[in-house]
């Protein structure tokens, strides 16, 4: 029996997988002065998409007198990241955490649930090719 | 690692009102969080609609919490910094996949601050 399907659909029958790659955004917050050596490190892992925005840890200042801190000033990196790089990136984030002096921070990934067109995804994926699987009116 | 048993809460209030916001959080088990500045972008036409005046200057705090307490921060504050006070903020959590460079012998104060 003869059933027609959608370009679409032959793709990604052609491709066996629509999908490959789910992607996260990974929010690092990390001391100002070491936002471009984080932004360095995490570029290193094929993001090709990252945002800093400057902003303050609530800690108290008698808190941060306690410590001997000198500031609360902070750094938060958002950054696209593909999943199947996470473990590798939070390896390399908790050994930087734990190693780096002043560079103590913390990072949580939060999943995407959509994106908009296939040339973004492939964008922040860093994957070529990633637009022949959805078919030309998805590119 | 994986791991699932904390939540992002997302805090946007009125700026000059992130302290409140920590305050409120804090009293109810969280302990650190982010605070970053924006600018708000209402709709004019729902402000009229709604006969409120969104004061464009706003901070952001976000506050890494466990699951368990994340309903009671919430509730903590709506009730300080909720639409109906000065504060005119709203909040949500989002669910954090993986968490790096939290202590877990903290207890349950979690953030940033506990870090340092």
């Amino acid at each position: 029996m003869a059933i027609t399907i959608g370009s679409r659909a032959v793709n990604a029958r052609q491709n066996k997988n629509i999908a490959p790659i789910r992607l996260e955004l990974l929010i690092t917050v990390v001391d100002k002065k070491k936002a471009d050596f984080y932004a360095d490190l995490l570029q290193s892992f094929d993001i090709n998409m990252q945002m800093v925005v400057w902003a303050k840890g609530t800690a108290e200042e008698k808190t941060l007198e306690y410590l001997g801190l000198a500031n609360n000033d902070r750094a938060v990196i958002f950054s696209a990241v593909r999943e199947d790089k996470l473990d590798t990136i939070e390896q390399a984030l908790e050994e930087k955490f734990a190693s780096v002096k002043g560079g103590k921070g913390v990072a949580f990934s939060i999943p995407f649930t959509s994106i908009m067109g296939a040339a973004a995804f492939g964008f922040l994926s860093n994957e070529t090719g990633i637009s022949g699987m959805f078919g030309e009116e998805n590119v | 690692m994986k791991n699932a048993n904390y939540q992002m809460i997302f805090c946007v209030v009125n700026a000059g009102f992130s302290q409140v916001v920590m305050e409120a959080a804090k009293s109810v088990g969280a302990r650190g969080g982010t605070l970053i500045h924006g600018r708000g972008t209402a709709n004019q036409e729902a402000e009229k609609r709604f006969q409120i005046v969104v004061q464009p200057d706003k901070e952001i705090v976000m506050i890494l919490v466990k699951k368990e307490i994340k309903d009671k921060v919430l509730l903590a504050l709506n009730k300080a910094v909720g639409l109906e006070t000065a504060g005119q903020g709203i909040a949500f959590s989002v669910p954090v996949d993986r968490v790096v460079g939290i202590a877990e012998d903290v207890g349950e104060d979690v953030g940033e601050d506990t870090k340092e």
